[in-house]
């Protein structure tokens, strides 16, 4: 069977294995688009993975003002677990210590859906008494009074269970820098595409993970096939020119959105073809056998 | 399918009791049937056919032309449809309504929207007293929906208000926001005396500085508020020019009772 390339770089036969999760979108607002960044980003820290995050989070978009409920700049924030429990709590505490607590913010609900998560409907106990609740046009908002004015949220928002969890891109390269550069552009394509996140520091990891350890206790450990320092193990996956390789790792609302930013990523990797550095994409699964949802590459890319 | 209309023949020596005519108690009449509901609020019989030219089908459309003030409960208890009125309209107006649209050309009695639960009526001239007020029977004003006054308002709007909005673009009469128990009006062109008189948890938001305040409210001074940006693009997004803009004075109260409510008056 002749290799699949495109401009040079070689497309591996293989597939992305990805997981159901559970998913919610906010809209964060404040007074500028800046203060509503912070509160994005300080609400989505710390949530690269469930292995220890509790959730995955990430920053889709920024909204312009005539995109939001209160006419001011704003952030669409998506939050992924593996169960509805956990989402709900994970919503409750980033929202309550990120959101609330950042100058100017008001939260709203970013996605509507039958299922619901309480939302302003947790956080108004903040209000100690003095909170109101209004219904504007058959949606219920909270205002809390706070001490930097009042903190206005929405008293729900709607969940997911259809999110998917794990798309993901390995490539590889003959630098480190090659592969940074090629990695940086692909999450600057994804950005683009709605109602997907790369939860990773700026969308990359540097350390993929396995499944389990020699270690008893530890549930994740080094992708050693794809460590260039242990090419030379009869597990190695890489070929000898590899230097380095980092992966995107993509949740989406949808297993569609997905795929969507698999392509936009993998040809933003391949744009300036196999002379700039990029030998492979890949991905990673664990047989098949794990999760449902199969992002066969060659399909991606055709 | 054309709109269901009713043509008012010419004014009524009696008021009438229009509450059969809403889309849920007309479908499935023929225009005869129709024709012959009863509409008497009298000893002396009385029915559509009699005091109305009725033309076309559509009963989820239904139009009223040239009705005067005595066409009472137009759209009471509706749950769906559209009301259309180009005439005045008695009392009760959409009173009990759950869902639908009502809009009224010209202006309507007491007591519109009382103790309607959701939908929407809209009024470009002026309505009597009690508007969102209780309807007979209840114990709550309007518990839900929008209700938009083009003109003034008589006494008492939303009299034990509940939840929902009511937005008065001329002027209140006294006692507005009596005994509110929550919800949110707003009086664009000021009111009369003792606005707020009893009001619990209830926003009345002011465009101008009221000029009678109720000595029982307490001064919070002036602030930012988000809530009144939403409000805004929701009033907007239903087709209303309006600008609240962010900051407002508020004012809690009624301190004689819960306290809990609030006046906001807009910078």
């Amino acid at each position: 069977m002749p290799e699949l390339k495109v401009k040079g770089v070689t497309i591996v036969e293989t597939f992305a294995e990805a997981f159901p999760m559970v998913g919610t979108r906010v809209i964060i607002t404040a007074p500028t688009a800046e203060w509503a960044m912070i509160s994005a980003r300080t609400m989505t820290g710390f949530a690269t993975s469930v292995i220890a995050c509790g959730a995955e989070g990430g920053i889709e978009r920024s909204l312009s003002k005539s995109e939001t409920p209160d006419r001011r700049p704003g952030v669409a924030v998506l939050l992924f677990t593996m169960d509805v429990n956990m989402l709900q709590t994970q919503l409750r505490n980033r929202v309550g210590q990120c959101v609330l607590t950042s100058p100017g913010s008001a939260c709203y609900a970013g996605l509507d859906g039958e299922k619901k998560l309480k939302l302003g409907a947790s956080l108004r106990f903040f209000g100690d008494g003095w909170q109101m609740s209004k219904v504007i046009g058959g949606r219920r908002y909270w205002r809390i009074p706070v001490m930097g004015g009042e903190f206005v949220c929405e008293d729900k928002t709607g969940l997911t269970t259809k999110a998917v969890g794990g798309g993901n891109l390995l490539v590889v390269g003959k630098s480190h820098k090659a592969v940074l550069d090629a990695c940086t552009r692909a999450v600057k394509a994804m950005a683009d595409v709605p109602d997907v996140i790369t939860p990773f520091p700026g969308g990359i990891v540097r350390s993929g993970s396995k499944v389990g350890s020699k270690y008893a206790g530890q549930i994740a450990s080094t992708n050693h096939a794809y460590a260039p320092g242990l090419k030379w193990h009869q597990d190695s996956e890489l070929p000898p020119t590899a230097e380095a390789v980092l992966e995107i790792v993509i949740d989406g609302l949808t297993a569609d959105a997905i795929h969507d930013a698999m392509h936009a990523g993998i040809h933003a990797i391949a744009k300036g073809g196999s002379r700039d550095g990029i030998t492979h994409i890949t991905a990673g699964n664990y047989g098949g056998n794990l999760g449902p949802h199969h992002f066969h590459l060659k399909e991606i890319v055709g | 399918m054309s709109a269901l209309s009713f043509e008012l023949k010419r004014r009524t020596e009696q008021r009438l009791d229009l509450s059969s005519l809403v889309p849920s108690r007309l479908d499935g009449l023929n225009r005869k049937q129709i024709e012959s509901l009863s509409i008497a609020t009298t000893r002396q019989a009385l029915t559509v056919g009699d005091a109305f030219k009725v033309k076309g089908k559509d009963v989820e459309q239904l139009h009223f032309v040239g009705t005067d003030d005595r066409c009472d409960k137009i759209g009471a208890k509706l749950s769906g449809g559209e009301i259309v009125i180009d005439g005045d309209a008695g009392l009760l107006l959409g009173a009990q309504m759950k869902s639908g649209k009502i809009s009224v050309d010209g202006s309507a009695g007491v007591s519109v929207g009382a103790s309607m639960s959701g939908g929407g009526i809209s009024v470009r001239r002026d309505v009597g007293d009690q508007a969102g007020g209780v309807a007979f029977g209840e114990t709550f004003g309007m518990k839900g929906g929008f209700i938009s006054i083009g003109g003034d308002a008589g006494a008492l709007v939303g009299e034990r208000l509940r939840r929902g909005l009511i937005v008065v673009g001329g002027k209140a009469g006294d006692y507005a926001g009596g005994r509110m128990v929550a919800g949110t009006i707003l009086l664009r062109g000021g009111a009369g005396r003792h606005a707020g008189y009893g009001n619990r948890r209830g926003s009345l938001i002011f465009g101008d500085k009221p000029r009678h305040l109720m000595p029982t409210y307490v001064d919070s001074g002036v602030m930012e508020f988000d809530y009144l940006r939403l409000l805004e693009t929701w009033l907007r997004e239903q087709g209303m020019r309006i600008r609240l803009g962010g900051r407002a004075r508020r004012l809690m109260g009624d301190m004689a009772v819960l306290g809990k409510g609030e006046m906001l008056i807009l910078e």
